[in-house]
């Protein structure tokens, strides 16, 4: 048990850090609110839309690339570390490491992942997707607005 | 010739299988004389079969023809191969035979339907299997022939399946003949397990050694006997052979009265040493004591019915009751001759109430019946035929079977012969009120005209020939079929001979007593019939005496209803709770949830999540228990 | 933990031993790029790869099932595979699996108009997924096959994205099937703990190396949620709930897919970790998974009477099938894995059943039409008339699901059944065969909308069925497997009887 105890006091001590500032400032601060500081904050300009907004998928694929190459780079770190130790058979399985990986990123990219232009080349949802909820399924669509506006253009 | 009695089940399965693919090409009627050409063609193959046996020596009457080997499983060898020996080739014979006739029939009988051809694929594909049934040099054929005919049956019983009670009667069927199924399902595991086959041969072999554990052979013996109550409509598993009259009448003849209800006192007689020499004393009882209510019972619920399948339904039951009371006995040649002779009489009634159906456009209820007997003279002449055949009187078929049967009861026990006699008695009587109604007395059909609506105008006519014909085959083998075991002599017994490899072993030998006073016994059961036909004269025919048919009978005792509310109420309730978790919570996802939407979207959200986490919440509920279970096991060490 | 300075041995590996898994790896990826560099070519393509793909992976696994025969079985990659009988058995259904779906799903893409190889490319990595969890001789080893397997599942579920169900069922397997693998994984930690170590060997004999003993908490529950994690991926109850949903959602094809390849890789899993690593507990197991086998089997049959839907049907039918095996389980967990019965039973169903899934899917993808929605029962009524061969091959297949005689279905029922019977298990027995004959009404019920109900009202404004050229090449195939063993099983059998699961002896320590 020894050998644990300092994770524990650790664990304790960001519990406490959590807990206690929480409750600080619900205590200390003075509360006044008013409309301006309940809307959304928006680099201090008063927003545009009603939220949510809905942000392009290219956004959400360019961090998946970011989480596929830090995947990348968590594996090939250790072997760079110990690159003597693992030999001739550390190096052949990088290769067939990065080579899938590479495979993948070449998908990604030739199915248009990275492509920010004009938006010829996304495929096109409308008659996938409706902002109405069928009847039989439950499944609710969100953030569907900017298709519908996209299909009025 | 012996080795062709592949080409017997493979016939049918021909005229199957043709008018699977060209069936409606071939159309009305050539399909249906396909399927009799096949069926025909059958019989005349067990037929040749049957004289190349018949030249062979008691000793070689047993020919197994091997088509190939199906299930080579470690010590387990399962062929698919018929066998060739007097029981199967006398059950062939009449199966092809009576089929033939009632193919015949069918021309005449289906005339016009929509589903003319379907009807016959369904008919040669039933006596394919019959014949796999009966044929089955093992157990495992048997069985296939066995869910064959109950398909079959269900298909031919749901053939009209627009009628609302056509449908439940056949799902009826199926659900009790699956009770029935599980029986023979039991047994053949069992066997398996005892004999390490699943032949027929090293069954009955081991039986009469002995090597089988008494007690093993008890549960098998009555595992089959399940099944046989399944398959033969006894107590309590009967209620679906009434129902059953929904079919189609040459159906009803076929199937439900000369076939394949008789499949499980085949089944009996083929493992006959289980139940007679290996099994527990007690057991042949069981078999004795349900037969013999089931005869009563049934004869007594046929007395108060009006329509006029219903009460050969019951007859029915009540018939096969008496082969099982034969089965009980131990006398197993009876037990198949009655079968013979109750497949011509009975087969000849049903077709001859079909006849009387014909003519009537589809009236079936007795009362608005009547004097039928000069319209349709031929109808009329050969149903009274079948009926003294039933009623036992002399010398007509079912006499001389029946006679036998109550001969070894009395052997049995004075008390099941008595139950015999009086089921006896009720026979006698129903069937004498059902010409009565039927066939003499003042023409109703009349009185009725007004109700019949479009065809008001309901003259009687006789049948065309292809329906007739066959009536009059089959009155002449009511007439003459007691001829193959008469009791006079053991040269007149040629039933008892020619089946004597089979079940001379089981066979159970009759008291020096019994054998005595037999002609006594038989001059009892002739009072008796006699009595029976001289009571329903005075009470149908010269009314003197009010008839009693009482509520109670009519409704077959209230049993049906008590089943069908217990089934409707608690039983289907607990049978729907295991489905209602998966109904109400796991359906819910999609139907469930889908009905809500149409009402408010927020409950919505808050339902699929909430489903979603139900199934992990059950899944989790299901790892607690395997942990607390593991943990259980650690603790308890 | 990281490997001290020149004590690392690299293992060495046998590439030929790995080839089915390879061929199938490669292909796939090879396939994925040249596809999305490739949108022009026509999109049948793909699919003839897959299922040429397929056929290579099963030839080579044909080849070594000789080799193995000659040479006796291996453990490769530093005892983390095993090369045996029961591996290539495994591989081959699984190629069989993938093969047939293939061929369905090339034409239910185009009748849907749904995006082309990605499915392809997922099928493959599923099935690379599956053989490395019939082959793994290690908990990692198989997790990783697992959750390949169970990843491509997911997004095979959730595929068609012109329906919704489909998206909902990728969600809910996605959720569930997460929270099922956190449970194994947990099981590997704690078998890990208990025993020190992942390896199948090491865990067998870990008596003998540490002092264990065999009430051990830590190991027990362990084994308990090993049983959770992949009771769920077999469907199993009470971890069934996901599967009617699944089943139902999924685009047909993929069901097929799900149901065989699934099915077959997560019993030859179970089967791995239950029978040769932790025989030393069985008696500790053996009655969980007997309560599991007849929970499953009335559940899955009982369920089914009352639905609607024919692919909610076959979904509860497949866990009732799920029961069967899991009674051949039982009866290994009695004898240990070296007799006949249990094992090879089991093994021969699951093959059994994957042809006789993919041939029942693939009539319903054909009902099904355009839009794939066409699956409840009102929509099978006068299939006979309208196609009546069609409507015998799914005769054909009922009937053999339903356990009838001379169809495969009936050498698989038997089998387990009297590996059972050979237990003294007849309590089990005797409640397969009741199952058995409760869930003959659910395939009955759908033969006699098919060939005694007219069509519904309505049926011939509706766009009439079109049988495409593959899938009823694969329908035809799998008639004639169903037929062809159900007829002839001697040699089936007989292979199957080399199933037999023992812990390969360590190679090198």
């Amino acid at each position: 048990m020894g050998q644990y105890l300092p994770v524990v006091c650790l664990m304790i001590l960001a519990i406490l850090f959590g807990v206690v500032s929480f409750v600080a400032s619900r205590l200390l601060a003075p509360r006044r609110p008013s409309a301006a500081k309940q809307a959304p904050y928006e680099c201090g300009i008063v927003p545009g839309r009603e939220l949510p907004e809905r942000f392009p998928v290219s956004f959400y694929i360019v961090a998946m690339l970011f989480v596929m190459f830090d995947i990348e780079i968590i594996f090939i770190y250790p072997y760079a570390v110990s690159r003597q130790e693992l030999g001739s058979f550390g190096f052949w399985e990088m290769i067939a490491f990065t080579a899938v990986f590479f495979a993948a990123f070449v998908y990604v990219v030739a199915r248009g992942a990275l492509d920010w232009g004009p938006v010829h080349k996304y495929r096109r949802l409308d008659s996938a997707v409706s902002a109405e909820r069928t009847l039989s399924s439950t499944i609710r669509r969100v953030g569907t607005e900017g298709r519908l506006d996209e299909k009025a253009a | 010739m012996l080795d062709l009695v592949w080409l017997i089940p493979a016939l049918p399965l021909a005229g199957f299988l043709i008018i699977l693919v060209l069936g409606r090409r071939l159309g009305e009627p050539r399909s249906g004389y396909l399927a009799t050409l096949m069926t025909g063609t059958a019989f005349v193959v067990t037929v040749g079969v049957f004289i190349d046996l018949l030249s062979k020596t008691t000793e070689e009457r047993a020919h197994i023809k091997t088509i190939f080997t199906w299930l080579p499983v470690g010590n387990l060898k399962v062929d698919l191969a018929f066998l060739a020996d007097p029981l199967s080739i006398t059950m062939a014979l009449f199966v092809t035979g009576i089929g033939s006739l009632i193919h015949l029939y069918s021309i005449g009988y289906m005339h016009g339907d929509p589903k003319f051809s379907k009807f016959f694929l369904y008919l040669n594909l039933f006596v394919f299997s019959m014949l796999m049934l009966v044929l089955g040099e093992n157990m495992l054929v048997t069985f296939l022939g066995w869910e064959g005919v109950g398909t079959c049956s269900y298909l031919l019983i749901s053939f009209w399946h627009t009628r609302e009670s056509a449908a439940t009667a056949g799902k009826k069927a199926f659900v009790t003949n699956r009770v029935g199924d599980w029986g023979f399902m039991v047994a053949m595991f069992f066997t398996f397990q005892a004999v390490g086959s699943l032949s027929y041969a090293p069954l009955n072999e081991a039986a009469r050694s002995g090597s089988i554990a008494q007690s093993t052979a008890t549960v098998i013996a009555l595992m089959l006997f399940v099944g046989a109550v399944g398959k033969s409509a006894q107590l309590p598993l009967y209620l679906w052979l009434p129902d059953a009259m929904e079919g189609p009448t040459p159906v009803s003849a076929l199937i439900h009265a000369a076939t394949m209800v008789t499949a499980g006192v085949y089944l009996m007689v083929r493992t006959s040493p289980v139940l007679a020499i290996a099994a527990w004393h007690w057991a042949p009882w069981i078999v004795a004591g349900i037969g013999a209510a089931t005869a009563l019972y049934a004869a007594t619920i046929a007395v108060a019915q009006n329509d006029i399948k219903k009460v050969l339904a019951y007859s029915t039951v009540s018939q096969l009751g008496y082969m099982f009371l034969a089965v009980g006995s131990g006398a197993y040649v009876a037990a198949i001759f009655h079968m013979i002779t109750h497949a011509f009489f009975k087969a000849l009634l049903f077709l001859g109430s079909g006849s009387v159906i014909h003519g009537m456009n589809g009236e079936q209820d007795m009362r608005k019946m009547g004097a039928l007997r000069k319209l349709m003279p031929i109808t009329g002449f050969t149903f009274i035929i079948g009926w003294l055949a039933i009623a036992g009187v002399p010398p007509f078929a079912g006499f001389w079977s029946k006679d036998e049967i109550l001969l070894f009861a009395w052997d049995k026990s004075p008390i099941l012969w008595g139950v015999g006699l009086v089921t006896a008695l009720l026979t006698a009587y129903y069937m004498t009120r059902q010409v009565i109604m039927v066939f003499y007395g003042k023409a109703r059909w009349d009185d009725h005209a007004a109700e019949h609506g479009a065809h008001g105008d309901t003259h009687p006519h006789e049948s065309p020939w292809t329906m007739v014909t066959p009536l009059v085959v089959l009155a002449g083998l009511s007439v003459v079929g007691g001829a193959i075991q008469l009791p006079f002599s053991a040269t007149t017994k040629r039933l008892e001979s020619w089946l004597e490899p089979v079940i001379a072993t089981s066979e159970r030998p009759l008291k020096s007593g019994s054998e005595d006073i037999k002609w006594v016994l038989a001059g009892i059961a002739v009072l008796i019939g006699v009595a029976g036909i001289a009571g329903a004269y005075v009470v149908y025919s010269k009314k003197k005496v009010k008839a009693i048919e009482p509520a109670v009978l009519a409704n077959a005792w209230y049993y049906d209803k008590t089943v069908s509310d217990f089934m409707g109420g608690p039983g289907r309730k607990s049978f729907e709770f295991i489905a209602w978790f998966d109904q109400r919570i796991i359906d819910g996802a999609v139907n469930g949830a889908g009905r809500m939407v149409q009402g408010a979207a927020g409950v919505v959200r808050k339902g699929q999540s909430g489903l979603v986490r139900t199934y992990a919440a059950l899944i989790g509920l299901g790892a607690v228990l395997l942990i607390a279970w593991f943990v259980f096991r650690g603790v308890a060490q | 933990m990281i490997v001290a300075a020149g004590t690392f041995t690299a293992p060495s590996i046998d590439w030929f031993a790995l080839a089915p898994l390879l061929v199938l790896l490669v292909g796939g990826l090879v396939l994925l790029v040249t596809a999305s560099f490739t949108p022009q070519w026509p999109k049948h393509l793909y699919a003839y790869a897959t299922v040429a793909l397929g056929l290579a992976a099963m030839v080579v696994a044909f080849v070594q099932w000789h080799a193995i025969t000659r040479d006796g079985p291996k453990l490769l990659v530093g005892n983390a595979v095993s090369y045996d009988h029961f591996s290539m058995f495994g591989i081959i259904t699984i190629c069989i699996g993938l093969s047939l779906s293939a061929m369905v799903t090339d034409d239910f893409l185009r009748r849907e108009g749904m995006e082309g190889p990605e499915i392809y490319g997922l099928y493959l990595m599923a099935a690379v997924g599956g053989i490395v969890m019939v082959m793994s001789n290690d908990l990692i080893v198989l997790f990783l096959g697992l959750e390949t397997l169970s990843i491509s599942l997911y997004v095979l579920a959730a595929s068609n994205r012109r329906r919704a169900e489909s998206q909902e069922a990728g969600i809910k397997y996605f959720v569930l099937g997460g929270f099922s693998s956190a449970f194994f994984l947990y099981g590997i930690a704690l078998i890990y703990g208990g025993t020190g170590s992942t390896n199948f060997n090491r865990i067998l004999t870990a008596f003998d190396s540490v002092p264990l003993q065999r009430k051990d908490s830590l190991v027990l529950v362990g084994v308990a949620l090993l049983l959770v994690g992949l009771g769920f991926k077999v469907s199993a109850a009470p971890f069934h709930f996901w599967a009617p949903d699944v089943y139902q959602g999924s685009p047909t094809p993929v069901t097929a897919f799900m149901a065989s390849v699934g099915k077959a890789a997560a019993f030859a899993a179970l089967f791995r970790v239950f029978v040769v690593a932790l025989p030393n507990w069985k008696d500790d197991w053996r009655p969980v998974v007997w309560v599991l086998a007849i929970l499953t089997l009335l559940v899955g049959s009982i369920s089914a009477v009352v639905q609607t839907n024919v692919k909610r049907m076959l979904a509860y039918s497949s866990i009732s099938h799920a029961g069967f095996i899991l009674i051949g389980l039982e009866a290994a967990g009695h004898s240990g894995a070296s007799t006949r019965s249990g094992m090879p039973s089991s093994m021969m169903y699951l093959m059994i059943y994957s042809v006789l899934v993919i041939g029942t899917f693939a009539v319903v993808a054909v009902v099904g039409r355009t839009g794939d929605g066409a699956t409840d029962l009102g929509s099978f009524r006068g299939l006979s008339r309208q196609k009546p061969w069609l409507a015998t091959a799914l005769t054909v297949f009922l009937l053999a699901q339903a356990g009838v005689p001379l169809t495969s279905g009936f050498i698989a029922k038997f089998g387990v059944i009297e590996a059972a019977v050979d237990e003294h298990s007849y309590a089990l027995a005797t409640i397969a065969m009741v199952s058995a004959v409760i869930g003959a009404f659910l395939y009955l019920r759908i033969l006699i909308s098919v060939w005694l109900a007219d069509a519904e009202v309505g049926d011939e404004k509706r766009e009439a069925m079109h049988i495409p050229i593959s899938t009823g090449a694969a329908i035809l195939l799998c008639v004639g497997f169903t037929i062809y063993v159900g007829v002839n099983p001697e040699w089936l059998i007989q292979a199957s009887d080399r199933v037999v699961l023992v812990a390969v002896p360590v190679v090198g320590g």
